[in-house]
């Protein structure tokens, strides 16, 4: 009998084809939904289900060299409301009163800023105090989320300000040691997840930390908050007096390039602190290290120290002033005009004569040709001393191959002009010419500590040798000759302890001269033999014309004095008491 | 060729029924082990959940002492900045020094003050947990590498 087929008829084609090409559709559809945007739907299904949150980790504390905190932190809570749970008003009220109270907002106004935020989980107000905080997690509020956050506090106030910095909302350094140590003092931030059931509200033992962070590094500077509060206070005095416009004054300890006090005024303050005012984004520098200024007389240290190093002059080397020093035919005169007539170098230092350093810088070219500025970079005049801040400024050295370069500026660098410096620098560079003749890199942390109590010590570091260890003894000893000689009185001098100094009163340079407005400073050492400090006072635009002799000289003085008493060191011809 | 209709080898004796009160031990047993193997996972759940909820209430309590370190490290800070240091040291007569007179002493000075970490209780060194019956089985069968 033969086989019978089935016939194939429209009536089964067509719904089989249809069929087949709406599963095949469907089929596509899956294969989009599950695999091909898989992750896509899978993240949105997490969002859904799931709050994520960045735990922030403790912020490293930072610390003055004996351990007194300057910056630290503490656990805040950062609130968030539910915005979902709270469309329910019956649910709503008692958590918004309760909230409203903690944080002192009106329950209405926070209810209403919920209702109106489009976000699920709406932010009311970030670093709520620790204890308020436990207290709301303990009423346990409908819809209120507190997730733990740290808030930076400074003990000492505005005390070192411009050197500590300030962190953003998260809680990253933004100035100073905080942005400079951010990777230290920042640890590693953690993750938390919190669950939510279908209505955005958060499930009961849901929230947990997946990962947890890790606290960063204490941060332990070399500043001293008795001397920073000191410089910081002697500063604001002086400009106050000689209606100065702003200044610095710095300490640092000659043989390690550790800095104790960096004073600045324009200055960073915690308590004045608007960045809605355009004027205060310069303050995110510290102008010790980012700004420049042409050092004047100052600068006749280094000149002195290069020509006595290379053998050129002797402090006892001498020379006739006229008052006047035609270099290529430019007449280059003495700062108040007058005519010295024989001087000794260390005559020439006391006297700060603008010709006295010329004869020095000739000196030296003559038995050393391009000497001068070979010992300027022996002392790290013109690049970065490499200071562990932002933002330090390399300083201008013209040099014989610029396109400006005219042969009138090596002999102004001679005495501080034609040349621009930061004020670390020069202490940088005068260190070098007093501490025994090493070029030490100023640095202003001396130890991290991690939070198991392990301290890591930062050496200090020689970055080159400018001068001998003899001619740095020869040039302290000239120094001090310019502050303590027979029969005058120097306003630098100290009363209690042996030092050394000088003063420079530069005019500010502008475009093709110099302007009406001056620079006046003073850097000094103390005690003579061996250096604790070298203090750098830096008065700006001074309004009462006064030189950096009789404006900062006084301000040296009296430092060196109370910080050496401070730091236990005995004053030269005191009373020693000693136990029979 | 035709298919024999019966079993090879010897007929299978079914057992009788056992009588009444005589309980069947196999029978039993595979209740028992059934039930307990159903309970396992319930005993090890709620064990797992119990266990979770300590951590959680643990790490609570570690995230709360923490704050309070952290806020009592503050107001040590506070307590011992420069500007109560004067304040104190003013109301109670003291003033700046002038002309110091050193003398030498045979005590020892006062001791540095303490770093924030220094605060913190001392690091115990972590030992291991002991390993599980499991691990230890699958150790002694040597069925990983």
């Amino acid at each position: 009998m033969p086989k019978q087929r089935a016939q194939g008829s429209r009536r089964v084609w067509v719904p089989a084809a249809f069929l087949g090409l709406f599963a095949m559709v469907l089929v596509a559809r899956l294969v989009q939904l599950q695999v091909l945007d898989h992750a896509r739907y899978a993240e949105a299904a997490q969002q859904e289900l799931l709050g994520k949150d960045v735990v922030y980790a403790r912020r490293g504390s930072i610390l003055d060299r004996n351990g007194n905190v300057l910056a630290t932190s503490v656990n805040t809570w950062d609130v968030y409301v539910n915005s979902r749970t709270w469309k329910d008003a019956g649910r709503s009220q008692k958590a918004a009163n309760v909230l409203g109270a903690a944080i002192k907002l009106d329950p209405g106004v926070l209810r209403a800023s919920v209702l109106a935020s489009d976000a699920v989980d709406v932010l009311i107000r970030r670093d709520v105090d620790f204890e308020t905080g436990n207290a709301l997690i303990k009423q346990d509020l409908e819809g209120v989320i507190l997730l733990p956050n740290t808030n930076r506090v400074n003990p000492e106030g505005d005390v070192a300000a411009s050197v500590l910095g300030f962190i953003g909302l998260d809680n990253t350094g933004l100035a100073g040691i905080e942005a400079a140590y951010n990777d230290m003092l920042q640890g590693e931030p953690g993750k938390a997840i919190y669950e939510r059931d279908t209505t955005g509200d958060p499930i009961p033992f849901g929230q947990h930390t997946v990962q947890p962070p890790k606290p960063g590094k204490d941060v332990v500077l070399t500043i001293d908050r008795f001397i920073q509060e000191m410089a910081e206070q002697r500063l604001a005095t002086a400009m106050k007096e000689h209606r100065a416009k702003g200044g610095a004054i710095i300490v640092m300890a000659p043989a390690t390039g550790e800095i104790l006090a960096l004073a600045t005024s324009p200055g960073l303050k915690f308590s004045n602190l608007n960045f809605d005012d355009p004027s205060q984004l310069e303050l995110l520098k510290n102008v010790a290290v980012s700004n420049v200024y042409e050092p004047g007389s100052v600068m006749k240290i280094l000149t002195a120290a290069a020509a006595i190093d290379a053998g050129a002059v002797t402090p006892d080397t001498s020379y006739v002033d006229n008052g006047i020093a035609y270099i290529y035919g430019i007449p280059i005169k003495n700062w108040d005009d007058s005519v010295y007539g024989p001087q000794t170098m260390t005559e020439v230092l006391q006297n700060s004569i603008n010709t006295g350093a010329i004869f020095m810088m000739q000196q030296l070219e003559a038995i050393r040709p391009g000497g001068f500025q070979k010992y300027l970079d022996a002392f790290g005049i013109g690049r970065p001393t490499g200071i562990d801040f932002q933002g330090e400024a390399e300083g201008i050295v013209r040099r014989p191959t610029d396109s400006d370069w005219s042969p009138v500026d090596l002999a102004t660098q001679a005495f501080g002009q034609s040349i621009s410096v930061t004020p670390i620098q020069l202490m940088a560079a005068v260190g070098a010419a007093i501490n025994g003749g090493n070029l030490v890199k100023p640095h202003l942390v001396r130890a991290l500590v991690d939070q198991q109590g392990n301290r890591t010590e930062v050496k200090p570091e020689i970055v080159g040798r400018a001068i001998s260890g003899q001619t740095s003894a020869t040039v302290r000893q000239m120094l001090h000759q310019v502050v303590e000689s027979p029969g005058r009185f120097h306003p630098g001098n100290p009363r209690e302890y042996s030092a050394g100094g000088k003063s420079g009163t530069a005019n500010v340079p502008v475009p093709n001269g110099y302007d009406q407005t001056q620079i006046a400073s003073f850097i000094g050492f103390a005690p003579l033999d061996n250096p604790q400090i070298l203090v750098l006072v830096k008065l700006d635009n001074n309004d009462d014309f006064l030189t950096g002799t009789v404006a900062a000289g006084p301000v040296f003085s009296k430092l060196a004095d109370d910080i050496l008493r401070y730091m236990n060191i005995r004053p030269d011809g005191s009373k020693y008491v000693s136990r029979p | 060729m035709a298919a024999l209709n019966h079993p090879l080898g010897h007929p299978r004796r079914l057992p009788l029924p056992s009588p009444i009160g005589k309980p069947n031990w196999w029978v039993l047993s595979a209740v028992a082990i059934a039930g307990l193997s159903a309970m396992l996972p319930v005993l090890q759940n709620s064990a797992a959940t119990s266990r979770g909820f300590d951590i959680q209430d643990s790490q609570a309590t570690q995230a709360r002492l923490n704050g309070e370190i952290s806020l009592l490290e503050s107001d040590v800070a506070r307590l011992t900045s420069l500007s109560r240091i004067d304040r104190r040291a003013k109301e109670i007569g003291l003033g700046p020094s002038d002309h110091p007179i050193y003398i030498t002493v045979d005590e020892a000075g006062p001791q540095p003050a303490k770093i924030p970490s220094e605060y913190l209780p001392p690091v115990v060194p972590k030992t291991d947990a002991p390993a599980s019956p499991w691990r230890s089985l699958i150790d002694w069968l040597s069925l990983t590498d």
